[in-house]
């Protein structure tokens, strides 16, 4: 099942009235989407506050949603709307935004939204996760590191990596998730999802 | 003497080999966020979630890791939760599934048959043609009058069995169109 295929399914659990479904694609897209807006908006309060509203908005259109475009591109283009309309309300303008990222109908240029416009207080925050999951990644056993950053920073399928680290894909598989264990384990302190903060 | 010969792709991981059943869901979640799970087994990964809080916030946890290590801000405390919460004062989501439109063949067959029988009838008496038809078709028919009842109730099953009860049945069905 592709990312793509995965997102339709999540869509159509939630058409059949299944909310948690939803949950997993807002967690899913929240970041991304957030970084996209921090684009448009500085306030990380306004960007948060703006996501949320689109992912609501979303949530309100989705017996609309066919599935002619990927769901994030759909959301994405949401999500832009209602930056819009959030600053036209507040007589503000686009602040420092290639129009050309903002404008396209489709899924945004990831090189056109790549830097980031990061408050002190995010960036500070972004740094010590950042941090926190350099050094995790780095106490992870070679095999473990070399699977999760094939796969997270190359993007690579299991097949590939199973190639590329001429081992079994069910190895693979199981080494993607020791090192997505291990590196959570260090980093829930940090991320605020210790048990008792878990939605 | 049969002989399971191994393969790579059919080899059990390290972890399948020694997994308990929680470590198994959370490795096909792993799985799951990297699109990696057949349909069938991403499925069964998805209504677990719906039941799952735990399992909920450990995928967070594995995209939020992911997206760490891909630069993005991980720092939105409690974003999910609070979009959850206000979802919840939202209606319930129910659009219908779309279906592929069913077909449905006993009613062709059924009006194929009569229109076979009439024009059998009609031939036959081509002189008569617009007083006998139906007359003939109830007398050619009458064994199966005890079991109409039962035939009228299971119509979608009786698809050549013409009795006179089910034509009219069926001229009743021919009225709805699709």
């Amino acid at each position: 099942m592709s990312d793509r295929d995965l997102d339709l399914q999540l869509v159509e659990r939630v058409r059949q009235g299944d909310q948690r479904a939803f949950g997993i694609l807002v967690e899913k897209y929240q970041r991304k989407l957030m970084r996209l807006l921090s684009r448009m908006v500085r306030d990380q309060h306004e960007v948060e506050d703006i996501a949320q509203e689109a992912f609501i908005k979303a949530y309100r259109a989705l017996p609309q949603f066919r599935g002619d475009a990927a769901f994030y591109t759909w959301l994405y283009r949401i999500a832009v709307n209602t930056a819009k309309n959030y600053l036209s309300s507040r007589n503000r303008s686009m602040p420092t935004v290639s129009d050309q990222a903002m404008n396209d109908e489709d899924e945004p240029d990831e090189r056109l939204v790549a830097q980031d416009i990061a408050t002190p207080e995010t960036e500070l925050l972004s740094k010590q996760v950042a941090i926190a999951v350099n050094q995790a990644v780095d106490a992870l056993p070679e095999e473990l590191r070399q699977a999760i950053t094939l796969r997270e920073i190359e993007g690579m399928s299991y097949e590939e990596i199973a190639e590329t680290m001429a081992c079994p894909i069910g190895t693979v598989r199981s080494r993607i998730f020791r090192a997505r264990e291990a590196i959570a384990t260090k980093l829930r302190p940090i991320l605020g999802t210790a048990d008792d903060k878990r939605w | 003497m049969k002989i399971h010969v191994m393969t790579e792709s059919t080899m059990p991981s390290q972890s399948e080999q020694q997994n308990s059943p929680a470590e198994s869901r959370h490795e096909n979640l792993s799985a799951l966020i990297d699109g990696e799970l057949s349909d069938g087994m991403a499925r069964i990964a998805i209504t677990q979630l719906g039941h799952s809080p735990g399992d909920l916030a450990r995928l967070g946890e594995y995209l939020a890791i992911g997206d760490a290590m891909r630069g993005l801000n991980t720092r939105h405390d409690g974003f999910s939760a609070r979009v959850m919460a206000e979802l919840e004062n939202e209606p319930v989501v129910l659009a219908p599934v779309q279906k592929k439109r069913e077909s449905r063949p006993t009613l062709w067959l059924a009006a194929a048959t009569a229109a076979a029988i009439t024009w059998v009838v009609w031939q036959s008496n081509p002189r008569d043609d617009l007083a006998v038809p139906l007359a003939s078709v109830q007398q050619t028919a009458p064994q199966f009058d005890e079991a109409s009842p039962y035939l009228a109730a299971h119509q979608d099953f009786a698809q050549a069995v013409i009795s006179t009860q089910e034509m009219r049945f069926t001229k009743a069905s021919l009225e709805i169109r699709p």
